[in-house]
C-alpha cells in the first residue's frame, strides 16, 4: 500500500504474503481432510522452514511421505508436506496440493480484484466530487454573471435614455433658438424703422412748438395782424414746416403698421410655441402648419416658393406644439438639403379616420438605403459637427406622441416626400 | 519501481502494455507465455473480463538471479484499453519501470492510437512518472492485417519522437518477443544507472534480456 497525491493507496503488484491471502478456515479443513485420509500430519512451512498451519493425528506416528511446493505468482512460498505410513497418501498430498494452489489462486486474483476495485470506485468519486466543486464553483459564477449582466443593461439603458432625452431636449432648444434668431431679425427691422420714425417726429414736434410759441409771443404785443402774418409765413418756411407736415401723416401710419407687425410676430411666435398652453387642446392642423410658415417667413422668403394644396381638415385633441415641431423641423430639414431654391409642396386631406399631411420638395431626394436610418438619434449626412442628427428623431418623437406615422417617400418630380398621418380619434 | 530490499536481495520490476481497446496488448502476454520457457517465468493470471475485454488487468511474472544472488521479480501487466476504464489504467501505471505502448496497424484507428498516446502522457504525468525518461517502446500489432498502415508511413510519423518503433503480429506471434526483450533492454539501462547491475551484481545487459527472453527450443514443449 502507498499514499499518492490523487487519493490512491493500493498499489497494483505490491508484493503479498501468504498469511494475506490464505485465512485458517480455507488451509485448516484441507488439512483435517488429509489426516482423515489417514495420513498421520499436514503441515505448511514456508521457505525457511518455519511452521504456517499444521495437523497431526495424537496418536500417529510415520515419516514425512511427501514435500511439494506452493507458488504464489510463480514464486515458491510455502512447502506442503504430509506424514504418515499408509500407502497411496502421496496422491492425497498431490491433491492437497492441488487444492491450496487453487485457493491461493482464486484468493489472489479476488484480493486483486477487490482491490482495484475499490481503488477505482474511489477515484472515481473523488474525480466526480472534484468535477462537482468545480461545476457549482463555475454555476455560481455565471449566476453572479448573469444577475449583474442584467443589472449593468438596465444600467446602461437607463443611462442611454437619459442622454437620448438630454439630447432631445437640448435639439428642441436649439430650433427654438434657431428660430428666435430669425424672429429677432423680424422684430429689428420694423423697430429699427419705427424708432427712426420717432426721431424724426421728435424734431418735428420741437419745430411745431417753436412755431406755435412764436404766434404766442407775437400775440402779446398787439402788433398789427398783416405784420403778424408777414412775420409767421417767414418763421413757417424757416422751419421747413411745410415738409414736416407733408412727412407726419406717412411717418405715423408708417409706425403703426411696423408696430402692428411686430405684435403679429409676437402673436405667432406665442401661438406657435404655445406657451400658454399646458396640456391638450383641439388643434387644427393646417393654422398650426401656416404658424410655422410664418415663424421661418424670413427663411422662407427670398430662398423658398411654397405651395399649398391644404384642404380643411378636422380639429385633433393634441398638445400643440407637437405639431409645430413636426413641421418645423421638417421644413428646416428642406431648407439644409432641398437644394438652393426648393419648391415645397404642402398638402393636407382627411378620409375622416385619418389626416394625412405631405411636405413634398423637388431636391436630391432620400436614398432608399438610408431611410430606415434618418429617423435614429444622432444619424446625420452632414458633416461631422454641423449637424445633430436629432432633428428628424424630434420629428419622430413627435408623431409617436401624438399617436401617428411618418414614412418618407419620393416626391412625384423627384426629391423627398414626407407623409405623417394622424388619427383624428373619431374612429 | 515496485520493491527492492537490499537485505533480502530483491528486486520487483513492473512493465506495462498500454494502448488503444482491442491492440492486442492481452495477446502479446498471452504470445509471451506461450513462447517463453517455463523456466523464469510464471503463470498468466488473467482477471475477471466481459467478453473476452479486460477490464481490470492481466499479469505475466518473470524470474531471473544475477550472479550476485539478488533475486530480480519482472511484472509484465496489461491495461484495460476501453476509453471508460481510465481510472484502472492509472492505478495500473503507478510506479511503471517501462511501458510499451501497443498501437493499431488498422488505418481506422490512426485517431485512437494518438488518442491512446495523449492518455498515456497524461496518466504519466498524473501519476508522477516522466514521459522522457520513462523507458518506453512502441509496437504497431496487427502487421499481418492486409490493408494495415504502410511502414514508412509509421516510422515517419512517430520516429522524430525518438521513440523505439517495432512491428508486430501479436497473434501470430511475430515480433512479440523482440518488443519485450527491447523493452527489458531499456529498462536495465535505467536500472543499471540507479542500482549498478553490472558492477555491483555481475548482470550485463545481455544476460539480463536473455533470462527474459528464452524461447522454447524448437522441438520442444519445454515443459
Amino acid at each position: 500500500m502507498t499514499a499518492t497525491g490523487d487519493g490512491l493507496t493500493y498499489l497494483v503488484g505490491a508484493e503479498r504474503n501468504l498469511r494475506e491471502l490464505l485465512l485458517d478456515s480455507d488451509v485448516l479443513p484441507l488439512l483435517q481432510g488429509v489426516l482423515a485420509a489417514g495420513a498421520a500430519g499436514a503441515r505448511l512451512v514456508d521457505e525457511y522452514g518455519a511452521e504456517l498451519w499444521s495437523v497431526r493425528d495424537p496418536g500417529g506416528g510415520g515419516e514425512q511421505l511427501s514435500d511439494l511446493p506452493l507458488l504464489l505468482e510463480g514464486e515458491q512460498v510455502a512447502r506442503i508436506q504430509v506424514s504418515g505410513e499408509r500407502e497411496g497418501l502421496e496422491a492425497c498430498a498431490e491433491l492437497l496440493r492441488v487444492a491450496l494452489d487453487t485457493v491461493l489462486r482464486n484468493s489472489l486474483k479476488r484480493v486483486l480484484t477487490t482491490e482495484i476495485h475499490t481503488t477505482v470506485v474511489n477515484s472515481s468519486y473523488q474525480e466526480l466530487l472534484k468535477t462537482n466543486g468545480e461545476l457549482a464553483l463555475s454555476e455560481a459564477r455565471y449566476r453572479e454573471l448573469a444577475g449583474n449582466l442584467e443589472l449593468r443593461v438596465k444600467e446602461r439603458t437607463a443611462e442611454l435614455r437619459r442622454a437620448q432625452t438630454h439630447i432631445l431636449q437640448q435639439e428642441k432648444m436649439a430650433a427654438i433658438g434657431q428660430l428666435a434668431a430669425g424672429v429677432a431679425h423680424e422684430i429689428n427691422n420694423p423697430l429699427g424703422f419705427i424708432t427712426s420714425n420717432l426721431h424724426t417726429l421728435q424734431k418735428y414736434v420741437g419745430r411745431f412748438t417753436a412755431m406755435l410759441q412764436f404766434y404766442r409771443d407775437h400775440l402779446s404785443l398787439d402788433l398789427p395782424v398783416e405784420t403778424v402774418s408777414a412775420e409767421g409765413d417767414r418763421k413757417w418756411r424757416e422751419l421747413k414746416l411745410p415738409i414736416a407736415l407733408a412727412d407726419v401723416g406717412d411717418l405715423l401710419s408708417q409706425s403703426l403698421s411696423g408696430a402692428e407687425r411686430v405684435s403679429r410676430i409676437v402673436a405667432d411666435l406665442k401661438g406657435f410655441s404655445h406657451v400658454d398652453d399646458a396640456g391638450e387642446m383641439p388643434v387644427d392642423l393646417n393654422a398650426e402648419l401656416e404658424r410655422t410658415l410664418s415663424v421661418l417667413s424670413h427663411q422662407l422668403r427670398d430662398n423658398a416658393e411654397v405651395n399649398r394644396e391644404l384642404q380643411a381638415l378636422p380639429t385633433i385633441t393634441c398638445q400643440p406644439q407637437l405639431a409645430g415641431q413636426i413641421f418645423l423641423n421638417i421644413i428646416q430639414n428642406v431648407l439644409c438639403h432641398g437644394g438652393a431654391h426648393p419648391k415645397i409642396t404642402l398638402s393636407s386631406c382627411c378620409d375622416g379616420e385619418r389626416i394625412r399631411i405631405s411636405i413634398a420638395d423637388n431636391g436630391p431626394g432620400i436614398p432608399a438605403a438610408i431611410r430606415s436610418q434618418i429617423f435614429e438619434p444622432f444619424f446625420t449626412t452632414r458633416p461631422v459637427g454641423s449637424g445633430t442628427g436629432m432633428g428628424l428623431a424630434v420629428v419622430y418623437e413627435a408623431v409617436l406622441r401624438m399617436g401617428g406615422t411618418i414614412a418618407v417617400a419620393d416626391a412625384p418630380g423627384g426629391g423627398a416626400d414626407f407623409i405623417i398621418t394622424i388619427p383624428t380619434g373619431k374612429d | 519501481m515496485i520493491e527492492y530490499s537490499e537485505k533480502e536481495r530483491r528486486m520487483v520490476l513492473k512493465l506495462v502494455y498500454y494502448g488503444p481497446a482491442l491492440s492486442g496488448k492481452t495477446t502479446n502476454l498471452l504470445q509471451l507465455h506461450e513462447q517463453l520457457t517455463r523456466q523464469g517465468r510464471g503463470e498468466l493470471m488473467v482477471l475477471d473480463t466481459t467478453g473476452d475485454r479486460t477490464i481490470y488487468f492481466d499479469l505475466l511474472p518473470f524470474f531471473l538471479t544475477a550472479p550476485s544472488g539478488l533475486k530480480i521479480k519482472v511484472k509484465a501487466y496489461t491495461v484495460p484499453g476501453q476509453v471508460c476504464h481510465d481510472a484502472t489504467r492509472k492505478a495500473v501505471l503507478q510506479r511503471a519501470d517501462g511501458v510499451a505502448f501497443i498501437a493499431d496497424s488498422k488505418p481506422g484507428e490512426t485517431e485512437s492510437n494518438f488518442a491512446s498516446f495523449d492518455n498515456l502522457e497524461r496518466n504519466l504525468a498524473q501519476t508522477g512518472l516522466d514521459i522522457d525518461t520513462l523507458p518506453l517502446v512502441i509496437q504497431f500489432n496487427k502487421r499481418d492485417l492486409p490493408d494495415c498502415l504502410a511502414e514508412e508511413e509509421i516510422r515517419s510519423a512517430w520516429g522524430p519522437t525518438g521513440i523505439p518503433v517495432l512491428m508486430a503480429s501479436a497473434l501470430r506471434g511475430v515480433g512479440v518477443t523482440e518488443t519485450f526483450a527491447a523493452l527489458a533492454g531499456l529498462v536495465y539501462d535505467r536500472v543499471d544507472t540507479r542500482f549498478d547491475l553490472a558492477g555491483g551484481h555481475g548482470l550485463s545487459r545481455e544476460e539480463f534480456v536473455r533470462q527474459l527472453t528464452t524461447v522454447h527450443d524448437d522441438n520442444g514443449e519445454g515443459e
